[in-house]
């Protein structure tokens, strides 16, 4: 729909066209008022168009001119001459005035006054001459003066008066012109067709009441505040009246508008996305086409904004939603949403979410989120190769996932809740690993050496791996691979920060309950008490008497129950070794009675002072390499048997130590024969073997103990009961591998007459 | 005069010479139950029992079974051994012997034969079968303190008591014991728990097992393994 153009003032010249032009004698050129006023004010001013100027307007000078008192030219070529529409006192005479009439100049003393009804007359002439318009009818004033009536009432102050006058004018005829479409032409089109002749009648006549008001609008409108503008006055005098008429506007907005413009309009809206939309998906990429959707919706609103009807607004956004984003959803997803998750697409992202909002395509996104964690998380965890790299790879999806969701998805709650049940999904994908690689990495951190950390560093890292644990469904396999790692730590003195230590077990404890974390702290306890003990035995009477010099021995007292179970390992110790160990027991249970001492060799470590040719050295080593260096301070070379013999150090352990010595980095001893040696891995799948042992256990002793309190329980009701009091993640085919294994053992039996039910055996 | 008496009954194979333990005990038991079939039924015993050890040993069975003109694999004598209620496999103590004959009212060997089909029907029974199956894996338990029995003889065990009643499960279940690794030895509740699952479950189609259910693991192994198969 094309605005309505405002027909220029020169189309008055052209008549022929409009049938609105009011029959007036040709419109002079308006001049500037300065010059060719013609005043009905001035009874001087004759009808045959000789223009005199006016001099009320600068009152100090009362000066009239007399015309009569003038002589005109006598030239007889002249005096044929009809005068001229437009003089100009200004053109030049051929002859020179006779002298023989005098030219008088009289003052008038009095001030001119404006006539009596001077409003009213004059109003009353604009009146007819608005009437004609409206009514297309012939005016016998013509423009010059309806434009002069105008300026002289606006010059006396009467401009507001004028306009109102104007107003109620037009109003009456808007009224009248509007009325007479009411019970007009039921057929929409035709209807629609004379709404139109009038809207175009009614620019042309307020254009023309404008003309002539010109000097209104220019000077009191202006100057006015909150006063229209006669051309909007009549615009909005027309929607008044239009929006007044109920039966006209219905006609012209609901019907026509509707059905006959808004139906079309949408269904072409609609094909023209809908083949964009194609068209785009198929060459760009999601980030350009959502950034292209979002421009095409805001030029829709605009348009609405601009020149469609309100009611319009919403079905045009949502047909443009429909065609460019709703049909497209899966698609820009499976084209798109990985690259975007992938590359931290903040902004695109956002921009994806804020879209998708508005079709409530949420759903949709959100299990493309979930798809996402669980394949990226899945490539993560099962990689084996990438153990290593493992958990600082997840801290650091998880902490773009977080940003993700913070920024782009506005903390979207269900989107937060698909995170978790993702990220607990692929944690758990793979059995006990990542509950092994969390210790480890723990591990790393809490060692000493970690240089360049950070107290605030280290506690956040603390706390994000711990977010990692508490997505572990097997807990207690990290529970003792922690405590066998913290145990090293302990012993071997290689904690970074006791604080750090003590903080990490005080966040287990809030996650996990004091009764995992019970140990821990019985193994801390140790340690300090170990350090008390270590102190009185320098002191006691024993020490000082007893002990053989040359040595210096610390000991660490560890109570059974809190520290990983370590195997016994026999080793024939250098004398002195086993003096010292016997001084010390000693003094520990005169201290402690009912106790027993058990050595654990296989923890002990040693500094040694040896002597190479290059110079004395100290050698930090662990008790077997010690016992093994030991036995070179009698002999150059000695066979794998001769040492084994001599030590009785068992076999694996023996083989252990020895590659450590001679085959490492630091080679303390030079191997004459190659010797097979087999990695530690052996210690870390026995760790995993013992857990799952362990759990065993767990569930035999809760089948005996639930079925000792029931005496008489079904399948299902055993099953239930076991899931929800055993801690660990199991699988029902194992918990059934357990019920008969108890059946066999003659724990429990099947029921005779039913063999659902179990019964207990006493 | 007992003595001849049961010798004239005319035994077809050779009279051993009953042990003067034997027949004390055969004068005291006998003293007031003395008819003339417990006679003969005692008689008959002796006829196949081994001398020195006073039972009826593998070998012994083995001739009764050519005389019946059964063979000796036939589940019928197992169908014997559960009415005697005999406890040691391949052997009959007279006790045992005499409860079985005593019950079918058979003291010749003709007439031991002629009570087998009679036998067979009894077993079948619902009522009876049931029994008669947990009887039979205890039969074959061998060693004292023994409570599983190895595949390779639970198949054949299958086989024998179960195949004429259920051929298609036997024959799948065998196949399957044999391929499987997770179990070297089937003990009494899955040797049980197969047998509520040839008369409960439909097959097969398999439609109504529930994994869920108490079923032993090796069963629902089963099923898995033939779902599996099938598809």
């Amino acid at each position: 729909m094309s605005l309505p153009t405002k027909r220029s003032a020169t189309a008055t010249t052209s008549s022929s066209s409009a049938s609105a032009t009011a029959n007036f004698p040709p419109m002079k050129k308006a001049k500037s008022q300065a010059v060719s006023a013609c005043s009905p004010l001035d009874p001087s001013c004759n009808k045959n168009g000789i223009h005199h100027f006016s001099s009320a307007a600068t009152a100090d000078n009362d000066v009239v001119f007399d015309p009569s008192s003038m002589t005109l030219d006598d030239d007889p070529k002249l005096q044929d001459r009809s005068p001229p529409a437009a003089a100009n006192l200004s053109r030049k005479k051929a002859t020179p005035p006779q002298p023989a009439k005098k030219l008088v100049i009289k003052l008038v003393k009095a001030k001119p006054t404006l006539p009596a009804n001077f409003e009213e007359d004059t109003w009353a002439k604009l009146q007819s001459a608005i009437k004609a318009i409206f009514l297309k009818q012939p005016d016998s004033c013509d423009l010059e003066k309806l434009y002069q009536a105008v300026n002289d009432l606006c010059l006396h102050k009467m401009g507001s008066n004028l306009y109102q006058r104007i107003e109620k004018e037009c109003e009456s005829h808007i009224y009248a012109v509007l009325q007479s479409l009411v019970g007009q032409s039921p057929d929409l089109v035709v209807f629609l067709s004379l709404v139109e002749r009038c809207w175009q009648d009614l620019c042309d006549q307020m254009l023309m009441i404008r003309g002539i008001a010109l000097y209104l609008d220019r000077t009191y409108v202006k100057q006015t505040p909150n006063v229209r503008s006669l051309w909007d006055m009549g615009l909005q005098l027309f929607r008044k009246h239009l929006a007044l008429s109920p039966e006209v506007e219905h006609k012209t907005v609901t019907g026509i508008y509707a059905e006959s413009f808004e139906r079309p309009f949408l269904d072409c809206t609609s094909e023209f996305y809908a083949a964009e939309g194609m068209k785009y998906m198929q060459h760009s990429d999601v980030p350009d086409y959502l950034k292209h959707v979002e421009i095409r919706l805001h030029e829709e609103h605009e348009r609405c904004l601009l020149y469609l009807d309100a009611s319009t607004r919403k079905p045009l956004i949502a047909t443009a939603e429909r065609q460019l984003l709703e049909r497209h959803i899966s698609a820009i997803l499976d084209k798109g949403f990985m690259m975007l998750m992938d590359g931290h697409r903040i902004a695109d992202l956002k921009r994806m979410y804020s879209l998708f909002l508005r079709v409530n395509a949420l759903e949709s996104l959100r299990q493309a989120l979930s798809s996402y964690i669980r394949r990226t998380g899945q490539g993560i965890v099962m990689d084996d190769e990438k153990d290593k790299d493992m958990v600082s790879s997840l801290l650091e999806f998880k902490a773009s996932l977080d940003t993700i969701w913070e920024e782009s998805f506005s903390k979207n709650e269900a989107f937060c809740n698909t995170i978790k049940d993702a990220f607990e999904h692929l944690i758990n994908l793979r059995q006990n690993r990542p509950a092994e690689l969390i210790a480890k990495f723990l591990d790393e951190k809490l060692r000493a050496g970690n240089k360049g950390t950070s107290e605030e560093e280290l506690e956040g890292t603390l706390d994000k791996v711990l977010v990692l644990f508490r997505f572990i469904q097997g807990k207690d396999v990290f529970e003792a691979f922690y405590k066998k790692d913290l145990a090293k730590r302990l012993l071997l003195g290689k904690s970074a920060s006791i604080d750090a230590e003590k903080s990490m077990i005080s966040k287990l404890k809030t996650e996990c309950g004091s009764q995992f974390t019970n140990k821990l702290e019985g193994m801390f306890k140790d340690i300090e008490l170990s350090k008390e003990i270590n102190e009185s035995f320098k002191q006691s009477s024993q020490a000082r008497t007893k002990l053989p010099s040359g040595i210096e021995m610390s000991v660490h007292v560890l109570t059974t129950g809190y520290w990983p179970t370590y195997p016994p390992m026999d080793v024939r110790l250098p004398h002195e070794l086993n003096v010292y160990q016997d001084i010390f027991k000693e003094f520990y249970l005169s201290k402690y009675s009912g106790r027993r001492l058990m050595w654990q060799n296989s923890l002990g470590h040693c500094v040694l002072k040896a002597e190479f040719p290059k110079g004395k050295k100290e050698l930090a080593v662990s008790l077997f390499q010690t016992v093994v260096l030991m036995l070179f301070n009698d002999a150059q070379k000695l066979s794998f048997q001769d040492i084994k013999d001599a030590t009785g150090i068992e076999d694996k352990e023996l083989r252990r130590t020895l590659q450590s010595l001679a085959c490492g980095k630091v080679r303390v001893l030079r191997k004459v024969n190659a010797i097979q040696m087999k990695e530690t891995v052996e210690e870390n799948t026995s760790t995993t073997e013992r857990v799952f042992q362990d759990r065993q256990y767990q569930v035999d002793a809760a089948i005996v103990r639930i079925m000792k309190t029931r005496k008489v329980l079904s399948h299902t009701l055993l099953i239930t009961e076991l899931f929800q009091q055993l801690k660990f993640p199991i699988k029902p085919a194992d918990l059934k591998k357990r019920i008969e294994s108890l059946i066999d053992r003659e724990y429990l039996e099947r029921d005779k007459n039913n063999p659902q039910i179990y019964n207990y055996l006493a | 005069m007992r003595r001849s008496a049961a010798r004239k009954s005319g035994q077809s194979n050779s009279i051993a010479p009953i042990t003067s333990s034997a027949a004390d005990l055969f004068r005291s038991a006998s003293s007031k139950a003395s008819s003339k079939e417990m006679e003969r039924i005692d008689n008959l015993f002796y006829s196949y029992a081994n001398i020195s050890s006073g039972l009826i040993d593998p070998e012994g069975i083995e001739n009764l079974c050519s005389d019946m003109e059964v063979d000796h694999t036939d589940v019928r004598i197992l169908m014997l051994a559960w009415k005697m209620k005999a406890e040691k496999q391949g052997y009959f103590t007279l006790e045992e012997w005499r409860r079985g004959l005593k019950a079918l009212r058979a003291d010749t060997v003709n007439k031991l034969k002629k009570a087998l089909p009679e036998l067979e029907k009894e077993v079948k029974r619902p009522s009876n079968f049931v029994d008669f199956y947990a009887y039979s894996f205890r039969y074959c338990l061998t060693e004292e303190k023994q409570k599983s029995i190895d595949i390779e003889s639970i198949c054949q065990l299958l086989d024998l008591v179960l195949g004429s009643h259920f051929r298609a499960q036997v024959d799948y279940f065998i196949e399957y014991l044999k391929i499987q690794n997770d179990y070297k030895v089937i003990n009494m509740d899955q040797w049980m728990g197969f047998y509520h699952f040839c008369t409960e479950i439909s097959f097969s189609d398999l439609s109504n097992y529930d994994p869920e259910l108490a079923w032993p693991l090796i069963l629902d192994n089963f099923v898995e393994w033939m779902q599996e198969k099938r598809t």
